[in-house]
């Protein structure tokens, strides 16, 4: 199991009120599984993301990624569970502007204290297995949006990561670029890699194994997707 | 995340934003400059004083008669057999000046001056570094013959006479009630040399004429001697030697003290260095200013790079390392800029040290303290922003527009 949650509750204090985001929430992700958490804005499903993705921290409840109980770590040891255990990949790419696309990829890399010499040839690995292995010393200015969210992929594996993250990874890109990221996802999942997907179209969430549908901070279902999306199918 | 990625990272981001980094460090480099300049000038005008002084002051005992002590007689006073006495027993003594001196108005025809007249022999020239420009200097003879000589500067000569060769002019002045009427025989370079044209030439004219001129006329007391001694000599035991030599040969006690002459040196390299301590803090305010606009351009760039830090964060930095990134950056900045501040100030030490007859000094210890100053002020200054930095919320940092 990769991820196993129990009872988790996230309230957000702001004083005065009282913000339930997640309530008891029960989840379980198996490893290579492919997960889109769905749900409409306010559900809590970005709560949930961050919390999984060891940012934040839940109010009350058990949380257990990769074996790691990390529901009482610090802020220390929680960086370090994100930087070996989690791989992100935003909306919005956030790559570092001023740095080239080898230089962004070797960025986790660098936190873990990998020496020069291996992080460059990982670095260079990782973008030839998203097919950017002719544009790694561009800056992110100088690609595409699909481009740079190849980097981010990159980027979010180098460290070899129990868990993908991706935070409505096609959100900023249109249909051709959304669906050549979800082609990379795929052959990444069937290579081994586990992947939750956080996105509020139904389609690009088709292109998951499992929908878990959020609503005012509970799951109101989770079932296997029946029609999936596919390379193939989509011939 | 290691110390050298830090740097490799914080020199990237210096260079990318040349203009603003450079901008940045102007605050530095006018700090460091302007406190290099003012210590190597200061260090400089030390030397020259220190040289000028040294000569002189590391070979020189004065002995003095002690004239507040109870016992002091009028014989204890000196007179030229004294001179001659310690010439004769102490082989290291090179020589004996005696020295008197008066304030005195020196009239010529209708013009007058106040000059400084000493009185002493001819050994006052061997002691002094003294430049004859026209004449002679006293010799043995205008002491022995108590001669109605002086000798004037050049200052003195050409406001008195319009040239400064005024050998052979007469000059008339008063020791007290005493009219004395003195025959320039020499004009020699206005004393003092550098020392005296960095503090604006302040110092009055002087005119040296033979003491033994005053034997004749006048009652006086000389109650001071400069003794010049052999290099090779202990002067602590000369001086000793001279104190012992003269209370036998006046029959007295504690009536004489002998100094050496480099604890006046001592006190002028003390008075010195506090001098431009003091106007090098002053200068140092300018590297607080400075240090002050490196802070505020670090907490704008962190703002500025709040996402940037939300994504490191998410990467997996640890707080510690945003904090190293930040603080190395300001760091680098500082250091850089003192360096810069360095060249400039040596350069600037050097250009304007000649303008005040200066050579400017930069000592090895002047260049370490710059350089670990501008270092603390970057690691001072830098802590505030870098803090800051580390102390944001991953979440809120990456969702920062």
């Amino acid at each position: 199991m990769i991820i196993q949650i129990e009872n988790l509750t996230k309230i957000y204090d702001t004083g005065s009120i009282q913000v339930e985001a997640l309530k008891s929430v029960n989840l379980n992700v198996e490893k290579n599984e492919y997960v889109a958490i769905m749900g409409a804005s306010g559900s809590g499903k970005s709560t949930l993301m961050n919390i999984i993705g060891c940012l934040d921290r839940m109010t009350s409840g058990k949380y257990i990624l990769d074996g790691e109980d990390v529901s009482k770590l610090n802020d220390t040891q929680l960086a370090e569970i994100r930087n070996k255990k989690v791989g992100f990949v935003f909306q919005a790419f956030n790559l570092l502007p001023r740095l080239t696309a080898l230089a962004n990829v070797e960025l986790p890399m660098i936190y873990a204290g990998i020496p020069a010499s291996q992080r460059h040839k990982r670095a260079k690995e990782a973008l030839e297995r998203v097919g950017l292995g002719d544009r790694m010393h561009h800056r992110p200015n100088e690609l595409s949006g699909g481009q740079k969210q190849r980097v981010a992929i990159a980027r979010a594996l180098v460290n070899n990561p129990a868990i993908l993250l991706a935070d409505e990874p096609t959100g900023n890109l249109d249909t051709k670029s959304s669906i050549e990221i979800m082609d990379i996802f795929e052959s990444l999942n069937n290579e081994g890699v586990t992947i939750v997907m956080v996105t509020h179209e139904a389609d690009i969430a088709a292109h998951t194994k499992r929908n878990v549908v959020f609503r005012d901070g509970e799951i109101i279902s989770d079932n296997p997707v029946k029609n999936r999306i596919t390379r193939e199918t989509r011939i | 995340m290691n110390i050298m990625e830090s740097i490799k990272s914080a020199i990237y981001s210096v260079r990318v934003n040349k203009m603003r980094s450079f901008l940045t460090m102007l605050g530095i480099i006018i700090g460091i400059s302007s406190v290099i300049t003012i210590v190597s000038i200061g260090e400089g005008g030390k030397n020259a004083i220190m040289g000028e002084f040294e000569e002189i002051g590391r070979s020189t005992i004065y002995v003095r008669v002690n004239n507040r002590a109870d016992n002091v007689k009028e014989s204890d006073y000196f007179t030229m057999d004294d001179i001659e006495m310690l010439k004769s027993k102490l082989p290291e003594v090179t020589a004996v000046v005696p020295s008197f001196g008066f304030y005195s108005k020196v009239k010529i025809g209708q013009k007058s001056r106040d000059m400084s007249i000493e009185t002493t022999t001819e050994d006052y020239f061997e002691m002094a570094n003294i430049d004859m420009l026209h004449g002679r200097p006293l010799n043995t003879r205008d002491i022995q013959s108590a001669r109605n000589v002086v000798i004037i500067d050049d200052k003195a000569a050409k406001e008195l006479f319009g040239r400064t060769n005024a050998v052979g002019e007469k000059i008339s002045t008063k020791f007290g009630d005493v009219n004395l009427n003195l025959t320039i025989i020499g004009v020699m370079k206005a004393p003092g040399g550098d020392v005296a044209e960095m503090f604006g030439g302040y110092m009055s004219s002087i005119g040296i004429m033979p003491i033994t001129v005053l034997d004749r006329i006048v009652n006086y007391r000389l109650g001071y001697m400069a003794v010049k001694v052999d290099k090779s000599a202990d002067m602590t035991e000369t001086a000793k030697k001279i104190v012992r030599l003269l209370e036998n040969y006046h029959r007295t006690k504690d009536v004489y003290y002998a100094e050496e002459g480099f604890k006046e040196l001592d006190m002028i390299d003390t008075v010195m260095g506090t001098l431009t301590a003091v106007i090098g803090a002053i200068a140092g305010i300018s590297l607080l200013v400075g240090g002050i606009g490196v802070m505020n351009i670090m907490l704008v760039s962190v703002t500025e790079r709040t996402r940037e830090i939300g994504i490191r964060m998410a990467l997996g930095a640890k707080r510690r390392d945003i904090l190293l990134q930040f603080l190395t950056e300001s760091l680098i900045l500082c250091l850089i800029g003192g360096t810069m501040g360095l060249g400039f100030g040596i350069a600037m030490g050097n250009l304007v040290g000649p303008l005040i007859k200066v050579k400017a000094s930069v000592s090895p210890s002047i260049v370490i303290i710059a350089v670990a100053f501008s270092s603390a002020v970057g690691i001072f200054f830098g802590l505030y922003p870098a803090n800051k930095a580390a102390k944001l919320d991953p979440i809120e940092a990456l969702r920062y527009e």
